[in-house]
């Protein structure tokens, strides 16, 4: 192909042909099936290159963030599997083990029918959302707020930053959460009942926390009825209906 | 027939390109185990099974964020198909072995088949044009990082000290240049099939 092809090209992508040139060129294109298939390349080429260098940043940090899930994910199996595989019981730890599994049963038993508690459930996973470059500090601040369990300082963070961003329901969510811990009820139902009834992803986990709200607010009839709504295939649905077991 | 619905699965599609950690958790807890166990059952580990999940989530990443992927199929069908055939490429490259799959056990629909397929090829052709543009000279790649990073055309014309119509003609040269390294490699003519 020659080089004055390629400038024609780049001079019809970047729209800077008189409408005659478009019109000589894009008929040239009809009856020149080489030309036409260099210019399809060129075309898918420049569109390459183009994403490639816009979001090499972006990239770069949904790839490290994405290793560190993964990393987190199959440790976590491994380690399972390992302890399956390589637990041997000294004869003397017998005695301590069958001693322990009495008190355990006790435990148990007394978890059974003890009223179940907002604190049972609120060991929240920590929290990442500064995931993507050029994101300002409130997001790092209400994330460190979040994960420390200083919730007055998230709740903060994140109703400044749900003012800037009013259709995240991902800080929806974590603001509902650090105000359910602020026993600031009439917020956190606001924001839960809003997801509730939205289709985020974030629908489900925001059905299982006004369960859990109502739980703290001793209202065990409301709780109930949520809990009960919540899917089966939603990732609470197992810890869900544990909870109904014992409140029922 | 008008267009075809979008699947309610496609929250799993922008939740990875939005790097949204509870999306990207969800999709390791939900589908991941099943996409482990199929490839330990076909000659492969766990640390292999971790690979290529994770190539394949970055390439429905890079498809979803360069092609606007919609996804028509659930997502189960559509990432397992992926992860299984990138795991069957791997096997192929590494030895001869003959690898038997039950097709019929794992398709999940035509749609989810389409699409597996189309991802597939883009991913292909994402490798293919990343190594030949590593081919090109130094000139080449410099000018073109620069041309799409900056945007203005005077301003990389600038910061290269080179003039105006100098930058723009050696852009069309350089992905002309790119153009014709694509065209030759025989990848390229089958992916085309």
């Amino acid at each position: 192909m020659q080089d004055e092809n390629y400038i024609l090209f780049e001079s019809y992508l970047s729209e800077m042909l008189s409408t005659d040139e478009i019109l000589a060129f894009e008929s040239r294109l009809k009856v020149e099936p080489e030309l036409n298939q260099a210019f399809q390349t060129y075309k898918e080429l420049s569109g390459f290159l183009e994403h490639k260098f816009e979001n090499e940043e972006a990239s770069k940090v949904f790839q490290e963030h994405l290793n560190k899930i993964s990393e987190a994910h199959f440790n976590k199996v491994k380690s399972i599997t390992e302890t399956k595989g390589t637990t041997k019981i000294h004869p003397i730890l017998k005695y301590l083990v069958a001693a322990s599994i009495v008190v355990l049963f006790g435990i148990f038993t007394y978890n059974q029918f003890s009223t179940p508690s907002f604190s049972d459930y609120n060991n929240y996973e920590t929290i990442s959302l500064t995931v993507r470059s050029g994101q300002d500090k409130l997001l790092k601040i209400a994330e460190n707020a979040f994960n420390a369990k200083d919730f007055a300082k998230a709740e903060e963070a994140f109703s400044k930053l749900i003012n800037e961003d009013k259709n995240n329901a991902e800080l929806k969510l974590y603001r509902a959460i650090s105000n359910l811990e602020l026993d600031h009820f009439e917020i956190a139902d606001g924001l839960l009942e809003e997801l509730r009834t939205g289709n985020s992803a974030f629908k489900n986990k925001a059905i299982w926390y006004l369960g859990l709200s109502k739980l703290k607010q001793k209202d065990y009839n409301a709780a109930l009825v949520i809990l009960k709504s919540i899917p089966e295939d939603a990732d609470d649905f197992k810890q869900a209906q544990k909870l109904i077991d014992k409140l029922d | 027939m008008g267009e075809k619905k979008i699947h309610e699965d496609q929250k799993y599609i922008d939740g990875l390109l939005q790097n949204n950690a509870f999306i990207i958790q969800a999709i390791y807890d939900t589908f991941v185990p099943k996409v482990v166990n199929y490839i330990k059952q076909n000659s492969g580990s766990a640390d292999k099974a971790q690979d290529v999940i994770q190539d394949t989530l970055l390439t429905i990443y890079n498809q979803a964020s360069q092609k606007k992927l919609q996804l028509t199929c659930p997502f189960d069908a559509y990432f397992f198909l992926l992860c299984k055939r990138k795991w069957l490429n791997e096997l192929k490259k590494s030895s001869n072995k003959e690898v038997t799959i039950n097709e019929a056990e794992l398709s999940k629909g035509d749609e989810a088949q389409k699409l597996a397929f189309e991802t597939s090829v883009f991913d292909e052709k994402q490798a293919l044009f990343t190594e030949m543009f590593n081919k090109l000279g130094n000139a080449c790649k410099d000018l073109l990082a620069a041309t799409f990073k900056i945007k203005s055309m005077e301003e990389v014309a600038k910061s290269l000290g080179v003039t105006y119509a100098y930058a723009r003609k050696k852009k069309s040269l350089c992905i002309g240049k790119l153009t014709e390294l694509v065209q030759k490699s025989p990848k390229f003519n089958q992916l085309k099939n």
